[in-house]
């Protein structure tokens, strides 16, 4: 859904020349299963002892694999893209959260948060020694700015998020109507170190970091105060010498190239150990030479690379390839309603062309997701079983069986429904009798892709649909969406796209009654209920939370209006010098873990 | 002469207006907008109306237009939606890494393509002109980015001579350093886009040495005993440059389109990539911005091929 993954046709010619030209094309060995055919590491066990004067003189080079320059918005309440997010990495990114394996916030991070759930507060204390990368202290009033700009009528941030509106004073903030949030108070003054939350609903997903009722930053409001709000993202204090609270300071920033790194010595954690560190982005036409001509460290853990990548560099023997599954998923989405924009509500329709559940199901065992995740994705991508992604270990349903291919299956289904060949017809007509032509709508992207679209309306016609290109051939990304986002549209009956997940993983503002991001409008009470449930007073028990999950997850696989498509892991190359490398969630860490065990790449 | 330009001028007014309403109505025309495809699950979709209405983007075109002329004259081409930093800055740091290069490739070229037109020219037929036609044309064929990324490879990547990414190197600092790292950065791209951009010269040089060659002037000339090394200097090579003359404008202002391959491939913030991102965004202000510099580039283009044309060759002198 970033913007970044639309494809140019251009670029995309460019990307398959360039490894047709100089690959050495060794054939890929892996084995097929429902889950990853590859295991990747989180970590990189590392066992050589650290080479001091490496870690104090070389310098640690990282590279961001990426076709553009990066937007150089280092403020993570005003960035929008990963891009900059991963460039200003090692500044900690201002986060106030230390997080467990399963993203649930925890004791010892910047900040220690409280729910009260009779009072319906939060309470987020700041540790005593907590300073920002120019020696000032972090304040509670750094803790409240952020939502300030978030919500400031003049504002240019995209992150407001409607579940703000549970904080006190804030929809009136929002909207001008008030000159401060009054549901945020300072119980030790604005220069202390505690800010209160009031709300009129505390929920379990408060919990966990991510979710969209808490933000989970801080901003320098000391530094940056006397920046109007609407011109923040274009000042120097954002932009050229921003200041931060975690394990490294910024050098220097060459706008859309690169940033340089060295130890924040104010930083309260954990020292960072490598002196220097430098982000370099890298065309991701050539990361793969980069890579192998032993240039770089490792790619920026966050950045996605492909299958066709790891098929290039698996084999390298001076590096390993770490990763974990990624906080996305591929799906399929059936439209099946309309948006009501008079009562803000999608509602389902009982009469439209996909509303029959046997045929949205029969569609699915129709498509072989095994084998074309396997050709493709290289093992690094995997047909998915559920829609929640197994980064989320707790909540992922592993026992889901999701749509594997079975086209009996889909051929019974169908005919049992009253989709049957009429009249010597090639293809099936509805139960009614009439013509059915099934419209699917896709981004233009990778001519992977276009292949992986190509195998689908194959599967599909081979069980007798009669399935199309909308338009007749894949749609470019913003006509895609601008279509999707209509309140009603009938040019897609079925669409695949991606959800790209924060670190919790409710649905509500993709899959809920109300979210204009549930674009193919399904809606039922049980739906609305289960997702309910993942939040109710109930969910504050864990045991219950996970179940509500599950069932949720099982529903959603029965119903198939919304179908998973496929996993992958998030993952990089990372050189055999490096130690201490771990994208695992629960290294709260990740930078100032690092140190060398040589002075050269090895 | 002067009253000529100057009506030349005087005519580019109404161009640049008709072209700016063009422009901005075709941009508002493709599907999308600046926050389509920008939905991040937490963030509210009231958020983006909000964002849409107040940048303007829910009013009549012509509202929008004209609130952007007025701004144009206060030197204020509006902020980009995706960069969020005002599109003046933006385009000027873009220019700058474009224009540097763009240079650098173009005296190159001259460099290596004027010798190699006159001399296949002068040897017409025989092998180093065999030797210079087979190698424009083998450069012409193959495509510019396969050049670029088989460069990269072998000299950035196998051999390490070049640095593959970006302008500039994070570590430079003081005015000589800075210098020295970005003509660094210029130089792989910059001498692959002058070997692999020689055939339009060449060739046209080529064929009007051949011309010249045979006309009266130049047997004239042999005949008074002018040596022949003079005469290709004096005679021919100054006669033969006319068609060269002739795009010679559009070359000095398109110096800042940029190429989107060369930017691709060596990670290098040009105006190309610009552009083309700017287009799958929907960043109005930066598209509306750009295709207004660019028309109004090539505009003055003409103008200055015709200016060269005329100081070159007094016989077609405009008046």
């Amino acid at each position: 859904m970033d913007k970044k993954k639309l494809a140019l046709s251009a670029m995309a010619v460019l990307a398959t020349v360039s490894l047709a030209a100089c690959s050495s094309n060794k054939s890929s060995s892996s084995s097929s299963g429902t889950n990853a055919s590859v295991k990747l590491a989180s970590a990189y066990n590392n066992t050589k002892p650290t080479d001091k004067s490496a870690t104090n003189n070389s310098t640690l080079k990282v590279a961001e694999p990426n076709d553009s320059p990066f937007q150089g918005i280092s403020d993570p309440v005003l960035s929008t893209n990963s891009e900059d997010a991963d460039v200003f990495s090692p500044s900690g990114s201002d986060s106030l959260w230390k997080v467990d394996k399963n993203y649930k916030i925890i004791d010892g991070g910047l900040a220690n948060q409280k729910i009260n759930r009779k009072a319906k507060t939060v309470t987020i204390t700041l540790r005593s020694d907590a300073k920002w990368s120019n020696g000032s202290k972090v304040t509670a009033k750094d803790i409240e700015y952020p939502y300030e700009v978030i919500a400031n009528p003049k504002t240019t941030s995209q992150q407001y998020s409607a579940d703000f509106n549970h904080i006190k004073g804030m929809a009136a903030y929002h909207a001008g109507k008030a000159k401060t949030i009054s549901g945020i108070t300072f119980p030790d003054g604005e220069k202390g170190r505690t800010a209160v939350l009031h709300l009129d609903k505390v929920t379990p997903a408060m919990q966990y970091s991510g979710n969209s009722f808490i933000w989970s930053t801080v901003e320098p409001y000391e530094y940056i105060k006397n920046v109007p709000i609407a011109k923040l993202a274009s000042s120097s204090q954002v932009r050229k010498n921003p200041i931060f609270t975690g394990p490294y300071k910024l050098d220097k920033v060459v706008e859309g190239e690169s940033t340089t790194w060295s130890p924040n010595k104010y930083y309260y954690g954990k020292k960072a150990q490598i002196k220097h560190i430098s982000i370099n982005v890298v065309s991701s036409n050539n990361i793969d030479k980069a890579i192998q001509s032993k240039k770089y460290d490792f790619t920026v853990p966050a950045s996605v690379m492909h299958g066709t990548d790891y098929k290039q560099l698996k084999n390298l023997k001076n590096y390993k390839m770490i990763g974990q599954p990624a906080l996305s998923y591929d799906y399929f989405g059936f439209n099946v309603g309309h948006y009501d924009t008079k009562t803000q509500k999608n509602v389902m329709d009982k009469n439209s062309k996909m509303a029959n559940k046997s045929l949205r199901q029969a569609m699915m065992y129709a498509l072989n997701l095994d084998a074309v995740t396997k050709k493709f994705g290289n093992g690094i991508t995997w047909r998915a079983n559920t829609l929640i992604p197994p980064i989320f270990t707790k909540y992922y349903d592993a026992s889901a069986k999701g749509f594997p291919l079975n086209i009996k299956k889909a051929n019974k289904l169908l005919t049992d429904a009253g989709y049957k060949k009429r009249n010597g017809s090639k293809w099936r007509s509805d139960p009614n009798g009439k013509k059915l032509t099934i419209y699917f709508g896709a981004m233009t992207g990778t001519s992977a892709q276009a292949a992986e679209y190509q195998d689908y309306l194959q599967q599909w016609h081979k069980i007798g649909l009669n399935v199309q290109f909308t338009g007749g051939k894949t749609m470019e990304m913003n006509s895609f969406y601008s279509t999707l986002q209509q309140p009603k549209q009938s040019k897609i009956d079925v669409y695949a796209a991606a959800w790209g997940l924060s670190s919790e993983p409710t649905p509500t503002q993709l899959y809920g009654e109300d979210a204009t991001y549930n674009m193919g409008h399904f809606v039922s009470k049980k739906n609305t209920q289960l997702i309910n449930n993942m939040n109710n007073d109930k969910a504050w028990n864990e045991s219950y939370r996970t179940k509500a999950f599950k069932e949720w997850q099982e529903y959603m696989n029965d119903q198939a209006a919304v179908a998973p498509g496929s996993f992958s892991y998030n993952w990089g190359p990372v050189n055999k010098r490096v130690k201490g490398f771990d994208v695992g969630p629960d290294n709260n860490e990740f930078w100032s873990s690092l140190s060398l065990t040589s002075s050269s790449l090895e | 002469m002067w009253k000529t330009i100057l009506r030349r001028i005087l005519i580019m007014i109404p161009e640049v207006i008709i072209l700016s309403i063009l422009v901005f109505l075709l941009a508002k025309a493709m599907p999308g907008d600046p926050f389509t495809g920008s939905i991040n699950p937490k963030a509210d979709p009231q958020q983006i109306h909000h964002l849409m209405k107040i940048n303007g983007l829910y009013d009549p075109w012509y509202q929008q237009y004209w609130h952007w002329v007025v701004h144009l004259f206060h030197g204020n081409l509006g902020n980009s939606y995706q960069y969020q930093e005002p599109v003046t800055r933006l385009i000027s740091g873009r220019a700058a890494n474009t224009l540097w290069l763009a240079l650098f490739t173009m005296i190159l070229t001259y460099a290596f393509a004027l010798p190699m037109g006159v001399y296949a020219g002068r040897h017409e037929g025989k092998l180093p002109d065999t030797i210079i036609r087979f190698y424009t044309y083998v450069t012409y064929c193959i495509p510019f980015f396969v050049i670029l990324v088989l460069g990269i490879w072998i000299f950035g990547y196998v051999f390490g001579w070049f640095p593959t990414t970006g302008s500039i190197s994070s570590s430079a600092s003081g005015w000589l350093s800075t210098i020295g790292s970005r003509f660094y950065h210029i130089l792989l791209p910059g001498i692959l886009g002058a070997l692999f951009g020689t055939v339009n010269i060449v060739q046209y040089l080529r064929s009007e040495v051949i011309d010249a060659k045979s006309s009266d002037y130049v047997r004239t000339a042999r005949s008074k005993g002018v040596p022949s090394k003079d005469i290709y200097r004096h005679h021919i090579f100054r006669n033969s440059l006319l068609p060269i003359a002739a795009f010679a404008g559009y070359s000095i202002t398109g110096l800042l389109n940029g190429s989107i391959f060369t930017e691709t491939v060596f990670s290098y913030p040009g105006m190309g990539l610009l552009f083309v991102n700017s287009i799958s965004y929907r960043d109005y202000t930066v598209i509306t911005a750009l295709v207004l510099i660019y028309g109004i580039l090539n505009l003055l283009g003409t103008l200055l091929s015709d200016i060269i044309l005329s100081i070159v060759d007094p016989r077609i002198r405009i008046e």
